[in-house]
């Protein structure tokens, strides 16, 4: 069989007993065939492996939309806030946008590191915020559970009540620069 | 009715053996998982893919296996009278269902458990051997959104008119009357995947029937490989790899 060819389903790659089916492949009657379009790649077997055989997988070209995964940074726009609880609608993943609509939830708790209880969800965030958060959880069947209790996580864009661009000034005001009126957020560090 | 002419032409200028034009344009529909639209001949067909996704009724979850769903539907502009045409009628039921299993019978559903894969179907315009020819596109449509497929599933009509065997007919062809037979196959694992006719005839013409719409369906699988390489190729080539 040679590698890197476009393959698509149902084309034979080569003998089960030859190598290990990998993604994007089945058996089939003691063959592997492909189960995708893509190119099919060969990886050999690692060298600690019991069964020395090589990998067969054929990989898709057409890449699906990025999905948020407990652990990664996403970006995020407020979309509603709640006494205990702001809503956030997930725009990229890392540097991915979405292709899909995922709903975030950035719970009281998880504003900042220190002092959770006294959080105070409209001196954190305002609808239209742009946050970087992690998540932490894949949450309820709704939402994602995010957080921004890391000093590098919180708003990196938001604008004022006259509409221009805040500047931040600590790590909790944000100034306007056209009337100079400064705003409580949970700022991001960003570095 | 002469459906051959002496010279041994058919009434759209075809022969007897000859396929019509095959075309074929893969992700048409932004939005959706996977897309195509198929013609042959006059016939034009769009396939939609969503999925896999989250099952929507929650009774209908499988925990082994993924759900298939197929919607077939008629455009109203499709045929030559302008006629009202729903989902719901006998005709679309019946072809929902046996695109469905089809196209079921494709997909390793055992890979994607407690999701649902939606197909939807409808004919643009009408000209003989729609059932094939949305089975061509929903194949299309599955491979460009990714589902694991066995193999691809092709399709072909054929039939026996004026004591000849017809490949691939017309609307024309498809009312002379004559026994009608839709075949659709994996052609690598060399397995049917469906065999359709509604009348009687010899076991020997059958046969021959038969066949010629297997390979009228081994010739249509062709295109559809060249078609999804071609695709692949503009994909990486986008990329820029």
């Amino acid at each position: 069989m040679n590698a890197n060819e476009y393959r698509t389903p149902g084309e034979v790659l080569g003998w089960a007993s030859e190598y290990v089916a990998g993604g994007g492949t089945y058996v089939w009657n003691q063959k592997v065939c492909a189960s995708v379009v893509g190119i099919a790649r060969i990886t050999p077997a690692a060298a600690t492996a019991e069964d020395q055989k090589p990998t067969i997988e054929v990989i898709r070209e057409k890449e699906r939309g990025p999905v948020p995964e407990p652990g990664t940074v996403v970006t995020a726009k407020i979309t509603k806030l709640m006494p205990r609880q702001a809503a956030a609608a997930i725009v990229c993943v890392g540097p991915k946008a979405v292709r899909e609509k995922f709903t975030g939830i950035i719970r009281q708790q998880d504003v900042r590191a220190t002092e959770i209880d006294k959080v105070d969800m409209p001196t954190s965030f305002r609808p239209g915020d742009i946050v970087r958060a992690e998540v932490i959880s894949l949450g309820d069947s709704r939402a994602y559970y995010l957080s921004t209790a890391k000093n590098e996580l919180g708003v990196v864009s938001a604008t004022s009540d006259a509409g221009a661009a805040m500047v931040p000034v600590s790590w909790q005001e944000m100034q306007c620069p056209i009337t100079g009126q400064r705003e409580p957020r949970k700022v991001a560090k960003v570095v | 009715m002469d459906f051959i002419s002496p010279e041994g032409l058919r009434l759209d200028g075809r022969r007897p053996l000859e396929l019509r034009q095959l075309q074929a344009e893969i992700g048409v529909v932004e939005k959706a998982d996977g897309s195509a639209t198929f013609e042959m001949g006059n016939t034009k067909v769009i396939a939609v893919v969503y999925g896999p996704r989250e099952v929507q009724s929650r009774s209908q979850q499988q925990h082994d296996q993924a759900l298939v769903r197929c919607e077939y539907s008629m455009a109203s502009f499709s045929t030559g009278d302008r006629r009202r045409r729903g989902k719901g009628d006998r005709r679309a039921t019946e072809l929902s269902l046996v695109i469905r299993q089809t196209m079921e019978a494709a997909i390793l559903t055992n890979l994607l458990p407690r999701s649902q894969i939606d197909i939807f179907v409808q004919v643009l315009q009408a000209d003989g051997g729609t059932r094939a020819c949305c089975i061509n596109a929903a194949t299309l449509a599955l491979a460009d959104a990714g589902i694991p497929m066995r193999d691809i599933v092709a399709s072909c009509a054929a039939g026996y008119l004026n004591s000849t065997p017809i490949l691939d007919l017309n609307y024309l062809e498809d009312s002379g009357g004559g026994p009608d037979l839709t075949v659709a196959l994996f052609p690598k694992l060399d397995k049917v995947s469906l065999l359709q006719m509604d009348s009687k005839i010899p076991l020997d013409v059958f046969e021959k029937v038969m066949n010629l719409a297997s390979e009228g369906a081994k010739a249509v699988a062709q295109f559809i490989r060249e078609k999804l390489m071609e695709n692949t190729k503009q994909l990486v080539l986008a990329k820029g790899r």
